[in-house]
Order: structure tokens, then C-alpha cells, then sequence
């Protein structure tokens, strides 16, 4: 062993890829994933016995463990995401897994760990080798189990119970079954040395809310649990031991975490008005059940965006119309009388690539949202019967995704109404739904007009929007210093949506994330966004910003941004003229950083 | 020793958790039940799920579902109604 020499450890940095947002300040607690070391012993003849014998009390614990861990996770994440821990189950029962370790302790007189590594590898190589991509994944499932199996020899538990607080998760990857058994109450970040936009991280700190990096190679090799670390999953940036410059900086900055806690202990509830007295609605974006306890905790008027694909697990099976409308009426339930806005599945090839076809070469413009909806229509109608059986329980809201033409309105109209009719005519009660378009794609930007007289609300995805605004994958990061939400034609393509809604006198929800940061709030405040949904933890954050200014003042800027000609123009405007006027909002280090392309 | 032949004709093909129907499925059965590729490629014990995950099998594959025992009749008429009724996902 090194002697540890006590010092202020260096500050390090790592680049990788930010999958979803925010900055969290905190503490490492490193999960372990399949690294366990393990060594060979020789046995004695004697000893073999008691080996097989300790071998099958380890897969009695982590049978035990499983099924607790399935039972947590049907609650917390639903069915169609529990289905792989009866798998693992499975695993635990089959012979060819456990039989051949027993067999390989027997002959080769060898200790229950080094027979669980070795067995395992060797399914694990078979696994690597087949062609199909899913189920070569299913490799990390064995990798799980047998990792299970290791960690119940050693007489242990893979408790992740006592999270230290500010917990910031660092990992090679997250294994399923530690997904689920995570308390993520607690959790405020992830960083991990593997996994990509769609990896298992990436989804469950979406859902959260919580920013993580992924792709940061060695990292997990470095951190040790306790280290202090910040996670910035707007750039994609992580550091290691921060000096407490850094850590200032990043502190002072009101996306971070700390600011977030400190401010949603104030609890806030109600509506928010401006200083001159313009009311603001701030809605919730949810898709974990998880998430469902903050709309409530953070004073939301109920759900602004309910992204109901949440629902399919990565390649799971369709879920049945009655488990739907149950997931809908709990929904609905969590709205409550502001109601819940449901988006249609929001699927595309990426998220279930050859189950419905061959992978797609270009996902982001192919068969997705509303087109994968009507192209298998049978999905679109069984969804919407759900919905609008839950919406006699409640009130609910159905939002087209991806629209980029009003005929898409048209037929998805028609065939809810359809459904409408066919529940009637079947005696079972259907709710009233509403029926919106998210405008998010540019065509139905320049559409709005006509798309506002057909719809009865429109939403407005700022996340997509910028994406195939700019032509900016916002998940590549070769390109994330053109993924500019402050862009003049951004802003103008909004201006240019609330205006067409207006006209229309029809509501419009911002539902990006745009809205979250507070300096972006107010510029959308004063393009004429009113009515906001996102992560319900951003909530009190954005109605302390909301509260404090006035509308007015909002609505100059925001004239003079549209006036720019370059991002960088309307960066430098939102700085200076957000900075002047108010100075105990955004301090200097608050503002959006100056993002120059080299 | 009976055999028939199915398709599987649930979009997923045998993924995880159709696997693991199957799995439970052939388990409570005394009879040995094995499912091979029509080309005889591949074969697998239908009571593993790591040796039916292993057959990789996608939607549209044809197989041979045999069973040998004493309610050979009763696991294989089990055996392919669940692969007719596409492990009870949603078809198209």
C-alpha cells in the first residue's frame, strides 16, 4: 500500500457526453460493476462439498435479493421495466449457468468465485459473439447476475442505501438490477466511464432530472467515494477534487444544485406573477413514476408533459390497454385539476430499432413520434382508447409529437375520434380529451397559423426545435457549440408560434428545457410565453426569477434580442441587459458562458 | 418424442422477457423440451433461458419445437400456442 500523503488533491478534469442537464456540486459514491478482483484457490478434496454448498447459499441470498429487487421496480418503474429481473431470475435457476459452476468446482477443485468468473466469461464470449445487437447486450445481464453471485459469496449486499448526501454516482456503467436499487431520492448525478445518449444512465437521468455525463473513460479508476466532484452535463464537462475557485464558480451558478434545494425549500405554491402583474402557469414534465411525488413537492400546476413512451421499456413488449389507462389514470391523478398532457409515444427507431423494422440511418428524421403512430396505426388507436378511458377518471390532454404537417393533425384527429366513437358504441365511458400539436419541427413553425385553427393548444418542444432548427444533434458532442437554444432564429421561430397561437386564442406550452434556466425563462417571457412546463425541479427556480421581474422589462429585451444577427449577439445582449437590470438574479458567473467555436 | 413446427411471430423476436414466458412455461413440464433452427443451425434447451436467449432468434424465424416424455403431447401444444399468440405482445 502507497502511503497517502495528506494534501489538497489536483484538481482534474474530464471531458464526455452530457445526456441530459444541469450542474450538480457533490461527492462521489463509486458503485462497482463487474471489476470485483477474483483469485483462483486449490481446493482440498474435503473442502469441495462445502464449496458447492456456499456456492448455493450465495444464489439463495441474491435469488432473495432479485425478487425485492423486482417487486422495487414494477412499483418504481413499472412492468414493462421489471420484466429483466425475472430474467435475471431465470438466470439463477438455469443449469446452464449454476450447474456449470458447480461442475467446474467439482473438477477443477476450484474456489465458488474463480468458478463463477470463469463460467461466466465463457457465456459472456458466446453472447459478444451473436450478430443481433440486443441480445448481445444481454451479455451485461449475466454479467449482473454473476456479479450478484460474487458479491453474495463475499457475504455482502450491494447496499446503496446509505447514499451519502449530494451523491454524485461514478461507475464503469450502471448496471440494471443497481438501477434499480438505487434510492434516487437521493441521487444528484451520474458520471460514468461508458454508455451513450440512449445507454440505461442516460434515460434514468433524464427521467430524474438529474445531469449526467457519460463517456468519460477512466474516471471511475480515479474517484474514490467521498471525493468531491462536480458533473456539468450542459458541457459535458466533469472535475475531480475542484479547488474551491472552481467549486465557487460553479456554486454561484443558479443551474447547481445547491440553489435548486435551497430555493424549493422555500416551497412555493399557487400561480406566479410578474411584478406588473402578468400571471405565469409553471407545469411539470414527467415520465418516471418516480418523478410523480415532485409535481406536488415543487408546486406545479399539474403536468404540462407526460412522455408516455416511458411506458415501453427499451424493447419490451407493447403494454396492454388496461395497464395503459391504469398508467394514464395515475397521471391524470397527479395533475389534478390543472390536468395532464399526455404525448403521444414519442418512439423512434433508436429506441426500439429493429423491433418494428430495420435500424434507421438517420433516426432523428425517420419514422418517429406521430409517423411511427399512424404507420402502425393499431399502437395509435390502442393508446388513444387508453387515454380517453383514463380521461373519464380525470383530466387529460393528448399532444401530438413531431408534427411537421397539418395533415398528420388531420388523420390522428380522426382516428382518436374514431376510437371515441367505438368506446361509445361498446359502453365504456370515454373522457373529453383535448388534442394538441408539439411544434417542434421547422415546417410547423411556418405553419402555426393554420396548425392553431385546428388544434385546441399547442406545445412547444424548444429541444427539438433547436435541434433540427440548427441541424445540431445536441447528443454529438463535435457539434454542441452550434447547439444554440439563444440562436435569432430560434427565438424567432418561437415568437412566431406564440404569436400564431394567440391569434388563434389558443394556450401555448413551453415544454423544453430552454425554460429551466432562468435567463432563458425570461427571454421567453418576453417573446410572450406565459405557461411553461419542465423538470419539477427547476420549478422554484424559475418562479423566484418569474416573481422578481417584470414583464415588460422582459419583453424589450427579448424585442432587442430578435434584432441580432448571430447567437453570440444575443448571448452578449442577454448578459449585459440581464446582468444591469438585475443584478441579484444573475450575478455575472450566472449567465450562459460564452460558448466561441474555435 | 412429438415435434411441430413454429414461427415466431411476435415483433421482438425471443427477447428477454419472451424467453424467460417460454422458460417458465416448458419448466413445468416433466418432458424434455428442445427447440432447434429449421436448418439445424442452432439448437436449444428450452428450460435455459441462457440457451434460448443464445438461439438468437428473430421475428420470422422458423423452428422445430420438439418434446420427449411423458406429457410430451400436452408441452408441445403449450409450447405453440404461446408462439401463436406472440407471447401475448400486440401484432400487426
Amino acid at each position: 500500500m502507497s502511503k497517502r500523503v495528506k494534501k489538497e488533491l489536483k484538481e482534474e478534469h474530464w471531458k464526455g457526453l452530457g445526456v441530459s442537464d444541469g450542474v450538480v456540486v457533490g461527492r462521489v459514491l463509486r458503485v462497482h460493476s463487474g471489476t470485483q478482483q477474483v483469485y483462483r484457490a486449490k481446493l482440498d478434496e474435503m473442502d469441495m462439498r462445502r464449496e458447492v454448498r456456499r456456492l448455493r447459499a450465495a444464489v439463495r441470498l441474491s435469488r432473495r435479493q432479485l425478487l425485492a429487487i423486482r417487486t422495487r421496480a414494477e412499483k418504481e418503474l413499472g412492468v414493462a421495466h421489471s420484466y429483466i429481473f425475472d430474467a435475471h431470475l431465470l438466470m439463477l435457476e438455469d443449469n446452464k449457468l449454476i450447474g456449470e459452476i458447480e461442475e467446474f468446482i467439482l473438477k477443477e477443485r476450484a474456489n465458488a468465485e474463480w468458478a463463477v468468473k470463469v463460467v461466466g466469461d465463457k457465456l459472456l464470449a458466446v453472447y459478444a459473439a451473436i450478430k443481433d445487437d440486443y441480445l448481445r447486450e444481454r451479455g451485461s445481464d449475466i454479467e449482473d447476475v454473476t456479479q450478484r453471485i460474487l458479491v453474495a459469496l463475499s457475504g455482502g449486499h450491494p447496499s446503496y442505501k446509505n447514499l451519502i448526501e449530494d451523491a454524485v454516482l461514478v461507475a464503469e456503467d450502471l448496471l440494471p438490477s443497481t438501477v434499480a436499487e438505487l434510492d434516487y431520492t437521493k441521487v444528484r448525478g451520474m458520471a460514468m466511464d461508458n454508455g451513450g445518449w440512449t445507454s440505461h444512465t442516460a434515460i434514468i437521468a433524464r427521467g430524474l432530472g438529474i445531469p449526467a455525463v457519460v463517456g468519460l473513460r477512466d474516471l471511475s479508476r480515479r474517484a474514490r467515494t467521498g471525493d468531491p466532484i462536480i458533473v456539468d452535463a450542459d458541457k459535458g464537462a466533469v472535475v475531480l477534487h475542484p479547488s474551491a475557485r472552481t467549486t465557487d464558480f460553479y456554486r454561484s451558478q443558479k443551474i447547481s444544485q445547491e440553489s435548486r434545494t435551497s430555493v424549493a425549500a422555500e416551497k412555493f405554491h399557487g400561480p406566479v406573477r410578474t411584478l406588473d402583474g402578468v400571471d405565469v402557469r409553471l407545469r411539470a414534465n414527467i415520465e418516471l413514476p418516480a418523478e410523480f411525488v415532485g409535481v406536488a413537492k415543487f408546486g406545479a400546476e399539474g403536468v404540462g408533459l407526460y412522455r408516455s413512451e416511458f411506458l415501453l421499456s427499451q424493447r419490451g413488449p407493447m403494454p396492454s390497454e388496461e395497464e395503459q389507462c391504469e398508467a394514464y389514470k395515475e397521471v391524470a391523478r397527479i395533475g389534478g385539476d390543472a390536468g395532464a398532457t399526455v404525448r403521444l409515444f414519442d418512439l423512434g427507431g433508436e429506441k426500439i430499432s429493429g423491433a418494428f423494422g430495420d435500424a434507421e440511418r438517420n433516426p432523428a428524421l425517420g419514422l418517429r413520434a406521430i409517423r411511427f403512430s399512424l404507420r402502425w396505426e393499431k399502437v395509435l388507436r390502442l393508446q388513444a382508447r387508453s387515454i380517453l378511458r383514463a380521461a373519464a377518471f380525470g383530466k387529460l390532454s393528448i399532444v401530438l409529437p413531431m408534427i411537421s404537417d397539418l395533415t398528420d393533425v388531420r388523420r390522428a384527429r380522426s382516428i382518436i375520434e374514431e376510437e371515441r366513437v367505438k368506446l361509445e358504441s361498446e359502453g365504456k365511458r370515454a373522457g373529453t380529451v383535448k388534442v394538441g400539436a408539439m411544434i417542434e419541427v421547422p415546417s410547423a413553425v411556418f405553419v402555426a397559423d393554420k396548425i392553431a385553427r385546428e388544434v385546441d393548444f399547442f406545445s412547444l418542444g424548444t429541444n427539438d426545435l433547436v435541434q433540427y432548427l440548427l441541424a445540431v444533434d445536441r447528443g454529438n458532442d463535435d457539434v454542441a457549440e452550434w447547439f444554440r437554444s439563444l440562436h435569432p432564429a430560434v427565438l424567432q421561430s418561437i415568437k412566431r408560434t406564440l404569436d400564431a397561437a394567440r391569434d388563434a386564442e389558443i394556450p401555448a406550452v413551453v415544454c423544453g428545457e430552454m425554460a429551466a434556466t432562468p435567463a432563458y425563462a425570461v427571454i421567453l417571457l418576453g417573446l410572450g410565453a406565459t405557461d411553461f412546463s419542465m423538470t419539477a425541479s427547476s420549478l422554484p427556480r424559475v418562479r423566484q426569477t418569474v416573481s422578481q421581474i417584470k414583464y415588460e422589462d422582459a419583453r424589450e429585451i427579448a424585442e432587442k434580442s430578435l434584432e441580432c444577427a448571430t447567437a453570440d449577439d444575443v448571448e452578449e445582449l442577454v448578459r449585459e441587459r440581464l446582468g444591469a437590470k438585475w443584478p441579484q438574479l444573475f450575478p455575472a458567473q450566472s449567465l450562459p458562458a460564452k460558448k466561441s467555436k474555435v | 418424442m412429438i415435434e411441430e413446427r413454429v414461427r415466431i411471430t411476435n415483433r421482438l423476436g425471443l427477447h428477454a422477457r419472451a424467453a424467460a414466458q417460454l422458460v417458465r412455461l416448458a419448466s413445468g413440464f416433466k418432458s424434455t423440451v428442445r427447440l432447434e433452427r429449421v436448418d439445424g443451425s442452432a439448437s436449444a434447451d428450452a428450460k435455459s433461458i441462457l440457451s434460448v436467449l443464445m438461439l438468437a432468434a428473430p421475428r420470422g424465424t422458423e423452428l422445430r419445437a420438439m418434446a420427449d416424455g411423458v406429457d410430451e403431447r400436452e408441452a408441445i401444444a403449450a409450447v405453440s400456442r404461446l408462439f401463436e399468440e406472440g407471447f401475448g405482445e400486440i401484432e400487426h
